[in-house]
This record gives C-alpha cells, structure tokens and sequence, in this order.
C-alpha cells in the first residue's frame, strides 16, 4: 500500500472514531446530533464517514439511523447510534421497562397513525382510558411528550415525536397490532 | 351590511381554527370557494383591523393546506388504517400483547450517559462559588435569618415599643371603646380593629388579642361566611380559651 493511501486511510479511521464518540456521547437532552453538527466536526463528506461507521458497529448489533427533520435538509437532519434489531421481550423487560407503560405508548401511536397523525390529547385520553386507569394514561402521556416520543402542540393536539420516528418501525408496529388482534383474547 | 361581511369573514378563521384543533378531515374545508370569498371583500376593507381579520383568514387558510399535505403524504403512506379498524383491533388487544407489539418494533437509541470533564469541572465551580445558606439571602432578608416567630409582650417592652403604663393605659382604652361600641352587642371584628394605617391595625389587633386573651372579650367566628363578630365582657369569662388564627392584611 502506498503511503499516500495509508495516510487516506488513516485519515478515515480517525474520522470514523470521531463519528462514533460524537454520536455515542450524549450532547444536551436530547440523543443524536444535528446534521449542521455533524458537518462541523466531520467535514462535507460525513455522510460517507457515518456509512463507514454504521458497517464497523453491525457486527455489534448497531447502525447510525438517519431522522428527517422537517425541512428535509442534511442540517435539519438527527443521526444517531441505535440497535439494528429490537431487543427481545425478555431484553426489554430485564431494563426496567414496564409493560403497561409500553402498551399505552403502543395504542397511543396506533391511535394517532390512524387518524391521520394529529389528534386531540382529550380524544386519545378517553380513547385510553377504555383500557388503562386514568392516572396512568395522563402520567404516560405527560412522560411520553417530555421523552420525545409524543408531542404534543399549543392547540393540545397529540403528534408522533422524532423520538418515535427514531426508534420505532411504526409500519412493523401497525402490522403487529393487527395481526396480533386476530388472536382470541385472554380472559 | 360591512359587519355581516366581517362576520363571514371571521367565520373563515372560526371554521379553520376548529378543523386545526381536532382531527377532522382538512378537505371538509372548501379552500377554492374561501379564497374567492377574501379576494370579493378585500376591495372593500378600508380601516387596518379589517384587513388584519382579512390576512389572519388567509394565515389560517394556508394552515388548513398545510394540513391538507401532512393529511396527503399520510393516507399515502402504509401507515393509513381505517381508524375504526384500528381502535378495534387495540381494544382486542392484551396490554401485554401491545408492549410486545412495540418491542417487537423497537430500536433503542445507544448513548452513554455521563458527566464530561467540562461538565464537572462547572459543577466544582458552582460549588465552590456557592455561598452558605445563611448568607445567600442577606441583601433581601437582612441578616437576622430568624424565622417568623411570636412577640410576645415582655419582648415588645424590651424592643421599647410599649413602656408599661402606655400598655396598660392603652389597653384600658381600647377596653372602654369596645364596651362603648358593643354595648353588650356582637361587633364587626374587622371594623372594630379597622385602623387608618395598617400598623395601627395590627396595633389594635395585638391589643384586642391580649384583651381576649385576658377574659375580657370573646370573639365570635361564622365559618360559612368567614365574618368575625367580637363584644366585650363585663366579668372576666371563666371559660377554657381557645386558640383562633385572624390574619390581618393591608387591604382587610
């Protein structure tokens, strides 16, 4: 190998370490950076570097994920480090996860996708209600916004949150919730 | 006739504001016959808060297309369920079912959570720069840093507020005035105390407490309307006292 190409490669393997300690280092409240901040640590071509990247963490379950923004540019853009499979249930109930907290979240995003992505957070409250106590629906919900995962705008309409569009394959999700309905509940 | 025609208008903003606030179909608004509306009244504004109900319209207007585009790219996506499908299906739902629908679908964020050296470094300096608790408030508080408390009569002696024979001439009048206006009668304990400066009225409440305190008054409470009645008392009552909170505020 030339010296001109060990130094190229050189130069990426520093640039991928970047990439990685900038994406795994939470900056501020919220996970992930920026595009514009990516551009600034990484150069013009970061793109290129996070794909690299997102190859050298498969073997250890993960990838870089791409959240639009919703001006749709490179700047507005999130990208974070997430795992590139979900976590069996046994996983995810072993970190302190609860179910119940889970399950409003689940109907609450289906609730949403199925009215067009926007719905009154009284509508989905009485919605949930059906199914969980009420305490529980408003404090899930309260967290669920602070969290990210929901938000919820000044007309007190309910929305999916970036954090939902980063995490969770709501087409995958969808398709669960039906299919899974067919089954016969438990009494 | 130009307020029916700003009222048609405002009933534009009515109608968008309301469809923006629920989840209502956008399409339900016929933007082509709005637009047409605006543009027929436009000529005919002529002071600056007509045309601003005017261009507010066309503000909302511009939400409901806004709207109607998220509302597009959403039915267009596999996303869209027939809504009450959806909800039936939840309802069929164990909750366990749903958390397992959603782990099954979930990509956790990996992040590390930790202090950075900079971030440690300011947490030091704050502390550093932290002053005792005893200080912080001086500039607002004083330095005394006493928590409220009672004064009682000894102290207000010490504090040279009273000397004895003003108190107890004071209390004598105060005394005599409440039998004169009382006249074996329940009195207003508000008017009673009621005072031009609100010293003054503390002052007289401080008495008249010392005076009930004594058995030489008694005070009267109606707990539904709040009001507070007092009269004074020819022989001393032989009573058990009983403690009674009044706050006095400037206003009262």
């Amino acid at each position: 190998m030339s010296e001109e190409a060990q130094a190229d490669r050189a130069l990426l393997e520093r640039k991928v370490r970047k990439a990685f300690q900038v994406l795994v280092l939470q900056r501020g409240r919220n996970p992930g950076v920026k595009g514009w901040e990516m551009k600034r640590s990484l150069g013009r071509d970061f793109r290129s570097i996070l794909e690299v990247l997102s190859e050298e963490v498969a073997p250890l379950g993960l990838e870089v994920f791409e959240v639009k923004g919703p001006e749709g540019t490179d700047d507005s853009s999130r990208f974070l480090l997430r795992f590139k499979e979900p976590p069996t249930v046994s996983e995810a109930e072993t970190s302190g996860i609860r179910i119940d907290d889970l399950a409003v979240l689940a109907a609450t995003i289906a609730f949403v996708n199925s009215k067009q992505g926007r719905v009154g957070r009284k509508e989905v409250e009485h919605f949930l209600r059906e199914k969980f106590p009420k305490w529980r629906v408003e404090y899930s919900l309260d967290r669920y916004v602070k969290r990210g995962y929901l938000e919820q705008d000044e007309r007190s309409m309910i929305h999916v949150g970036w954090r939902t569009r980063a995490e969770v394959d709501e087409k995958t999700l969808m398709t669960m919730i039906l299919s899974r309905a067919q089954e016969a509940p438990k009494k | 006739m130009e307020q029916k025609k700003l009222e048609e208008v405002l009933r534009v903003i009515e109608l968008c504001r309301s469809v923006e606030s629920s989840s209502a179909n956008p399409f339900d608004v016929d933007i082509k016959a709005k637009i047409k509306l605006l543009k027929e009244r436009l000529p005919e504004w002529k002071f600056l808060d007509e045309l601003l109900v005017d261009s507010e319209a066309m503000l909302e207007l511009a939400q409901i297309v806004r709207l109607q585009d998220e509302w597009l790219k959403h039915r267009a996506s596999a996303l869209y369920i027939d809504p009450l499908l959806i909800q039936l299906k939840i309802k069929l739902l164990e909750k366990g079912a749903l958390s397992e629908a959603f782990i099954r679908s979930w990509h956790p964020v990996a992040q590390l959570d930790q202090i950075s050296p900079r971030g440690l470094e300011k947490a030091f300096v704050y502390w550093r720069d932290l002053r005792p608790m005893s200080e912080r408030f001086k500039s607002q508080f004083g330095t005394n840093g006493a928590v409220p408390g009672v004064v009682d009569y000894d102290e207000l002696v010490s504090m040279g507020v009273f000397t004895q024979q003003q108190f107890d001439a004071t209390l004598k009048e105060l005394q005599d005035e409440l039998m004169e206006r009382s006249n074996g009668d329940w009195i207003d304990y508000r008017e009673f105390i009621g005072s031009d400066t609100y010293e003054g009225k503390v002052k007289r409440s401080y008495l008249l407490a010392f005076l009930i305190s004594e058995g030489k008054a008694t005070l009267r409470t109606e707990p539904l309307t709040g009001k507070i009645w007092v009269t004074a008392l020819r022989e001393k009552a032989n009573t058990p006292p009983k403690s009674v909170a009044i706050p006095i505020g400037e206003e009262a």
